[in-house]
């Protein structure tokens, strides 16, 4: 432990100095604007960046690389508030509420609450990082793909609370998402389904398209049909702080949302969407007050933020401790260390200490760097409402479009993009809920296919589920989950 | 063109009084060389493109060479769009390698490495065939016993089906004389997963690139059985395949080619850029720093080599593929059942429950009419982005958009259409460096 705090004294010296200061402020705003603008994620702007950072010396380029992946979690929830048009994945839960609190003048609020919690999950996942790292990863490593279905059917139940005002609709939306999830090659013997000859379709529906379409593209065809040129929507900015009593609904989210993003962040298989997921099922659950999710409960944005910035941190400690990547982000920076010439795995710790821990420390500096940027930008932010709506999606629509298609160049996909829009558009005008189709595509063929490894694993025996035990807890929890709701109204109290 | 190109470096150096990325370029032959790379930021393809890009302009070969990644599908997405998408064109290289020939037949791809033009293989990189410390299989012999005795009692973790580790789980499983299409393998996406599922032991055995692999063997985590190269590496305290008595030499290569049709001349000018690039300095560099071996190999030989991989190829995943796993294949069909039967039945039963619709607060016609503008914006931009460019594409999405939601000012919303739409261009294709076509208006940008 004193060794530990040692080490990483020596790293904030290192990473306090002018120059990587400096690297550090230039990452973290590259990656608020990255994760602002819709489809560029963190990875690209890493892999982009690459031959540019070449001649810098690594602990510089991994400073820089480190504040653009957290920059970016910042970033994300911008657009997701103000505008209901998330940026990227990780923030499409914090859309619900905090689009519903932007239009009752409470957008500056939500921002705050999105910019400290992730701040206080960022900075307590950061110390997680920073003291358990090794151990946590040899916990990680013990799961299998029977525990990882597990965690994937956990992560469905979430969409009790998602389901929205009918759960008819809900459950149809949800297995439209699965559905769009069947697309493209079957992972397990390189197959195509549903691909119908198309080369474009055989990796499947990319999630961003899916997300971009359905919330900023569906989003502008909406409010062009709805409000055309008909009478235009009073908007009011409000007050630029959180109240008490926003701070008071607020710390035990952040608390929780750490809580639940850290861990899930370690595991190599989920992206920065599922820690959201359980996040917001937990603060609905947990809340006096779970009518008022939906209609702009600030839980519902504190705990989702929180969770994602937590997850961010979680990503880092099997790329640090084993040189396993977990996400796309995580792949690119190791292949940054490669172009160092240095070998992330598990002697990069004793091998690179300085390299280490000047990165760590570093995302201490980050996270505080990213706070004092984005909380007086809150209220600027919150501005963007007064930007003539006619202008405001004309530009979404532009920004979108370029987004999707430089995913992967694809005029399908814009194709696609713009077909999704249409039945975002159309799910809203008939009142179906859009997050339960995003779960879908997201869990479907994760839970598929590591139902089938285990499955291949045991050579048939299904029982694998029951007898291991991570697997069996999950599930158990995952089933309390589902009942708690029925047992408490057959108790006749309110759930 | 250029200076733009340079601009993300440029942003880093100049905000930072940093300077150091230089980059030199006496008088180079290629004004520009694009670098199609057939998969996502971080694949060993990628790292080849990006390693290539350094090189060509470190040593002055080309001026600015632009990497774009077309991921998908063991590349054959990349491989489909660069044959109809730049057919003759002289300027533009893919990456490709053994996995995109193992894609090819798995994902039986219409087309193939006989439509592009081969110029040269450039690297390989052996593979490793590893178990948990904890293993009951302490050498290659205790693992082809097990084998030989029942060959589905041992699960194969590597990377994607019909991949390099799929290919050599076979070619093993064969030489020791055991059914292929019994083996046991578990295809996990990307190196992350399945490095994962061997270090954790979650699989029996486990197959990957050396490159990934060595520093887990250097501590320990995994245990070596045998090395997919004909000799020993230096260094290395692993034994090859080959002298545990299988007869079998693998390396999952890495290579360059051209479109279709390109011109003799051309191809020429494109072979000795290869050429100088594999004797610059930087690209020998690059091959040591990533572990590469050098397998350089121009022209003609090369395309014959593809065509004795190819055939190799085809027959060992003919042989893994003939008879599926009869586990993996009994739950293949149920899960798309389930899908499509909840979607039709919560379709339907949301469709009895009845509709209920906002009730929109502007009138019929009116909607109707926004929904016409939109409608024409999207397909306008559709039409134009790749025929005539994004920027007069993105400018005319803007305007109609824009019009959907209010007419009353049709010349400043063109005039901020236009703007916007150049302003968007350059930030995603200049200081993001992400390619988009610039149809007509290629040369003011």
């Amino acid at each position: 432990m004193i060794e530990t705090l040692r080490a990483l004294a020596a790293g904030l010296a290192s990473a306090l100095t002018v120059p990587h200061l400096s690297w550090a402020l230039v990452g973290v705003t590259l990656g608020t604007a990255v994760g602002i603008l819709p489809g560029i994620g963190p990875a690209l702007t890493v892999a982009v960046l690459l031959p540019a950072t070449f001649s810098l010396d690594p602990v510089s380029a991994f400073i820089m690389f480190g504040a653009i992946y957290y920059g970016a979690m910042y970033g994300g929830s911008t657009t997701s508030i103000l505008l209901n048009t998330p940026g990227e994945t990780g923030s499409i839960v914090t859309a619900i509420d905090g689009y519903a609190m932007a239009r009752q003048g409470r957008a500056a609020a939500a921002l705050a609450t999105a910019a400290i919690g992730s701040f206080v999950a960022g900075t307590l996942a950061t110390v997680a990082l920073t003291l358990f790292a090794p151990p946590l990863s040899a916990l990680a490593l013990r799961f299998g793909p029977a525990d990882y279905f597990a965690l994937t059917i956990l992560a469905f139940t979430s969409v009790a609370v998602l389901l929205g005002s009918s759960v008819l609709r809900g459950l149809f939306s949800l297995f439209a998402g699965l559905a769009l999830g069947l697309v493209g090659i079957d992972q397990l013997t390189g197959t195509a389904r549903f691909a119908f000859g198309l080369p474009q379709l055989l990796d499947g529906i990319d999630v961003i398209i899916l997300v971009i379409g359905l919330f900023a593209v569906g989003e502008t065809m909406y409010q062009a049909w709805t409000h055309g040129r008909g009478d235009v929507e009073p908007v009011t900015i409000g007050g630029g702080r959180m109240t008490r009593e926003d701070w008071q609904r607020s710390w035990k989210p952040w608390l929780r949302g750490a809580a639940i993003g850290f861990p899930l962040g370690i595991l190599p298989c989920g992206g920065a969407e599922v820690p959201t997921f359980l996040s917001y099922l937990a603060e609905k659950r947990l809340s006096d007050h779970p009518d008022r999710f939906g209609q702009g409960a600030i839980e519902g944005v504190a705990g989702p933020e929180a969770a994602n910035n937590a997850a961010a941190a979680g990503v880092l400690v099997p790329l640090l401790t084993l040189g396993l990547p977990s996400s796309a982000t995580a792949a690119v920076m190791l292949t940054a260390f490669q172009q160092y010439g240095l070998q992330p795995g598990p002697l990069l710790f004793s091998s690179r200490p300085d390299l280490v821990w000047t990165l760590i420390a570093s995302l201490y500096i980050g996270n505080v760097m990213l706070l004092v940027l984005n909380l007086p930008l809150a209220g600027v932010w919150a501005r963007l409402l007064l930007v003539p709506r006619r202008l405001l999606f004309g530009g979404i629509l532009v920004l979108s479009s370029l987004g999707a298609y430089s995913l992967n160049r694809s005029m399908l996909d814009l194709g696609l993009l713009y077909a999704i829009g249409v039945i975002g558009c159309a799910m809203r005008i008939y009142n179906v809920p859009l997050v339960p189709a995003v779960l879908g595509l997201v869990l479907g063929p994760l839970a598929e296919q590591q139902f089938r490894r285990a499955v291949a694993i045991s050579n048939g025996d299904v029982s694998v589920f029951f007898t291991r035990p991570i697997s069996a807890v999950l599930l158990i929890v995952a089933a309390l989950i589902l009942a708690a709701p029925l047992v408490n109204r057959l108790r006749g109290t309110p759930a | 063109m250029s200076q733009y190109r340079l601009l993300p470096s440029a942003v880093l150096t100049t905000v930072v009084a940093c300077s150091g990325v230089v980059v030199c370029a006496a008088q180079p032959t290629h004004e520009q060389l694009r670098i199609v790379a057939p998969a996502a930021p971080g694949g060993g393809w990628d790292q080849t493109a990006r390693v290539m890009q350094q090189a060509l302009q470190q040593a002055g070969i080309a001026r600015t060479v632009p990497v774009e990644n077309v991921p998908g599908a063991a590349g054959t997405i990349g491989l489909a769009r660069f044959i109809g998408a730049e057919r003759g064109r002289g300027d533009t290289l893919m990456v490709s390698g053994l996995i995109m020939l193992g894609g090819i037949v798995t994902h039986r791809s219409p087309v193939t490495l006989h439509d592009v033009t081969p110029i040269a293989r450039l690297t390989g990189e052996y593979e490793v065939v590893v178990v948990p410390p904890s293993s009951r299989f302490a050498s290659l012999r205790d693992l082809l016993d097990a084998l030989r005795a029942n060959p589905t009692s041992v699960s194969w973790g590597g990377g994607s089906a019909g991949g390099s580790d799929h290919i050599l789980a076979g070619l093993i499983t064969d030489a020791a004389g055991v059914s292929a299409a019994r083996v046991n393998y578990i295809a996990f996406s990307g190196g992350g997963e399945s490095l994962a599922a061997i270090v954790g032991g979650q699989v029996d055995v486990g197959i990957n690139g050396y490159a990934e692999l060595s520093a887990q063997i250097q501590a320990g985590t995994v245990q070596a059985l045998g090395i997919s190269s004909a000799e020993r590496l230096p260094g290395l305290d692993v034994p090859t395949l080959r002298e545990q008595g299988l007869d079998l030499v693998f390396e999952n290569w890495r290579s360059v080619v051209a479109p279709p049709g390109i011109s003799p001349a051309d191809r020429d000018r494109l072979t000795r850029a290869i050429d100088a690039m594999v004797h610059s300095q930087s690209w020998r560099e690059a091959i040591s720093r990533y572990r590469w071996i050098d397998r350089y190999l121009p022209g003609e030989a090369f395309a014959s080599f593809t065509d004795a991989e190819e055939r190799r190829i085809r027959a060992i995943l003919g042989k893994l593929g003939t008879n599926q796993d009869t586990v993996t294949l009994a739950t293949a069909g149920l899960y798309p059942m389930f899908v499509l039967a909840g979607l039709a039945v919560t379709g339907i039963a949301a469709l009895i429950a009845g509709l209920r619709r906002r009730q929109p607060s502007t009138s019929a016609a009116r909607r109707w009419r926004s929904a016409a503008l939109v409608g024409a914006a999207v397909v306008l931009n559709l039409v134009l982005a790749e025929r005539v460019g994004f920027i007069v594409g993105s400018a005319v999405l803007f305007w109609l958009t824009a019009r959907a939601f209010e007419e009353r000012y049709p010349l400043r919303d063109a005039l901020i259409g236009c703007t916007t739409a150049v302003a968007a261009y350059v930030l995603f294709a200049r200081l993001l460096d992400l390619s988009l076509p610039a149809g007509v208006l290629e040369r003011w940008f």
